[in-house]
């Protein structure tokens, strides 16, 4: 046994003859702000629709709190609470009433209506229809809805998509104190690294159905600043050298980097370029930005 | 289920649909005044049986098929329209429980929208003093036929309705199928087996009308409504239990 709170394996799913979803291994700890991060059309929203039983995997197991997916769905869809893709909600309806049509079906008492409007402040705008809500207040009344039934699993697919930067701001603040303030395990799929970066602990990597990157924020950060840049005359010669000389090079037709190495080793590399007459300018580590890491990772496809 | 009837029961109270279940009867009724006004001396027969017939014609020939296609797709527009599907899909509810109850209510509507028509008819033999008394029976087992009579064109449509997101497709279906009862109604041969006929033949007070399907038994007439719904739902509740949302 181990204490994964969410894992899937070998999920796939197939849609119009293609994997849109490939082979994936997700897996989340209690706990985790799982930021789920892909390139718009990577797949995100068909995983977290199979996760919450809307869609059936074409190959591949899901559990959930260790249960089956398939077999216990009922048991499993009442500890999560999601928001998927656009807020669900019913525009004659308002915020009171629209939490209450889902609270008879969760059968929780009536004072967490009050109480999860109170934590996405919306309490003042809550006698008014939903239709005339702003983009950010419907997006708040989703996560009220997501909140309501006490989930110890929160699913939330782009929950600031379209939203202006103070709304994004807002939503980001509620959504890490959430596990500080209601104790649950959230997974937040995103396609800017920039959002997900400020409040994940745990981070998954999916571009074009695959998950090419799955581990800690700090792990991901370690990868972002562990180059060391040479300037050099004929840098592609110059590479070629070192690797002549059993050394570790990258060469990518603009910059010639090498891995972080210990300062001798730096110091040997140096030497032997020198020694082959090569003229070297500059010897500067590189902070690479996550950024870089993730559009290099994704084969540039990704955004800000 | 109870729960799911209440959640339902929530976002149905503050709609629209309310207006629609009393139109139908109040045009009946116009109709009604109209035509029993125009003959005021009734050859034999009963005024009661003569006012439901008249009010039957144009209610059950026209508007209760077309209401129940309007009442299905009210019942999933609030879905489609906000993103409720998935939401409510989400839930730890099972896709059998929404569908029944969904349909329940298409259902409850059409009662409902039967009653008014009761209420209708006998508020107009009421006030214009229809001699004798009120022939319960006949009247009673014409509004609820008219209500059975509704259940394969209830279960089709909500099927339609979940399956396309479009508000106006299920109900151009739903008129595509119905216009034709004006002249499927006086052929004997067709009219047992057509569906949207079905609550017209089952409203007519039977001495009233003796021409085409009116004098078909009752029992080819249940076969044929109990089959077509038994078809219609398991259908729809097939598909709808395994549709990707
Ligand atoms: N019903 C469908 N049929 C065929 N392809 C689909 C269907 N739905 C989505 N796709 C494709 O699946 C891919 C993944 O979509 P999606 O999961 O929405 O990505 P994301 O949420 O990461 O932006 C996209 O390339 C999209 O075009
Ligand atoms: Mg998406």
């Amino acid at each position: 046994m181990n204490n994964w709170i969410l894992q899937t394996e070998g999920l796939t799913k197939k849609l119009g003859g293609k994997a849109v979803v490939n082979d994936l291994n997700l897996k989340m700890e209690k706990g985790d702000i799982y930021g789920f991060l892909g390139p718009n059309g990577a797949g995100k929203t068909t995983t977290i629709r199979m996760l919450l039983g809307l869609a059936k995997p074409t190959q591949g197991r899901i559990r959930i709190f260790g249960k089956d997916m398939q077999k216990e769905r009922m048991a499993v869809l009442r500890k999560v609470g999601s928001l998927v893709e656009y807020p669900s909600y019913y525009g004659h309806l308002n915020a009171i009433e629209n939490l209450e049509a889902v609270r008879r079906l969760l059968g929780v008492p009536k004072s967490r209506i009050d109480e999860v409007l109170s934590v996405v402040r919306l309490t003042k705008d809550a006698k008014r229809p939903v239709k005339g809500y702003s983009l950010g207040m419907k997006q708040r009344l989703g996560i009220a809805t997501a909140l309501l039934g006490q989930p110890e699993l929160l699913v939330l697919d782009e929950p600031t998509n379209g939203l202006d930067p103070a709304g994004i701001l807002e939503i980001r603040e509620l959504i890490k104190s959430l596990p500080r303030e209601q104790g649950v395990t959230i997974l937040i799929s995103s396609h800017l690294l920039s959002e997900i970066e400020q409040m994940a602990t745990r981070v998954g990597i999916i571009t074009k159905g695959r998950m090419i990157f799955q581990d800690s924020i700090d792990t991901l950060r370690e990868r972002a600043q562990s180059k060391i840049r040479i300037g050099v005359s004929d840098p592609e010669a110059a590479w070629k050298q070192l690797l002549a000389g059993g050394y570790q090079a990258d060469w990518d037709r603009r910059k010639l980097t090498i891995d972080r190495a210990p300062n001798e080793t730096v110091a040997a590399m140096i030497a032997s370029l020198v020694k082959h007459n090569f003229s070297v300018y500059r010897v500067e580590e590189e902070g690479a930005s996550l950024e870089d890491i993730f559009l290099d990772l994704t084969g540039g496809e990704g955004s800000l | 289920m109870v729960r799911m009837f209440r959640s339902e029961w929530l976002k149905l109270r503050k709609s629209v649909i309310w207006l629609l279940a009393v139109v139908s009867p109040l045009l009946a009724a116009l109709v009604g005044i109209l035509s029993i006004l125009d003959d005021a001396e009734i050859i034999g027969g009963s005024p009661w049986l003569y006012a439901l017939s008249m009010m039957a014609a144009l209610h059950a020939m026209l508007f209760l098929p077309l209401l129940t296609g309007v009442y299905a797709a009210l019942v999933c527009r609030y879905e489609h329209a906000g993103g409720g599907w998935k939401q409510l899909l989400s839930l730890p509810v099972s896709r059998s429980q929404v569908y029944l109850v969904k349909f329940a209510f298409i259902m409850l509507l059409l009662a409902i929208t039967q009653l008014l028509f009761l209420a209708a008819l006998l508020g107009i033999g009421l006030s214009l003093g229809f001699p004798g008394p009120i022939p319960w029976k006949e009247i009673i087992v014409a509004c609820l036929g008219g209500w059975i009579a509704c259940l394969p064109l209830a279960a089709l449509q909500l099927a339609v309705s979940t399956a396309w997101s479009s508000f106006a497709a299920p109900l151009a279906v739903n008129v595509i199928f119905t216009l034709p009862n004006m002249l499927v109604a006086n052929s004997a041969e067709y009219a047992p087996y057509y569906p949207w006929v079905q609550p017209m033949l089952a409203m007519m007070p039977r001495d009233e009308m003796s021409f085409g399907a009116f004098n078909v038994s009752p029992v080819t007439l249940f076969a044929v409504i109990g089959g077509s719904f038994l078809l219609f739902l398991a259908s729809g509740w097939t598909y709808f239990s395994k549709k990707a949302v």
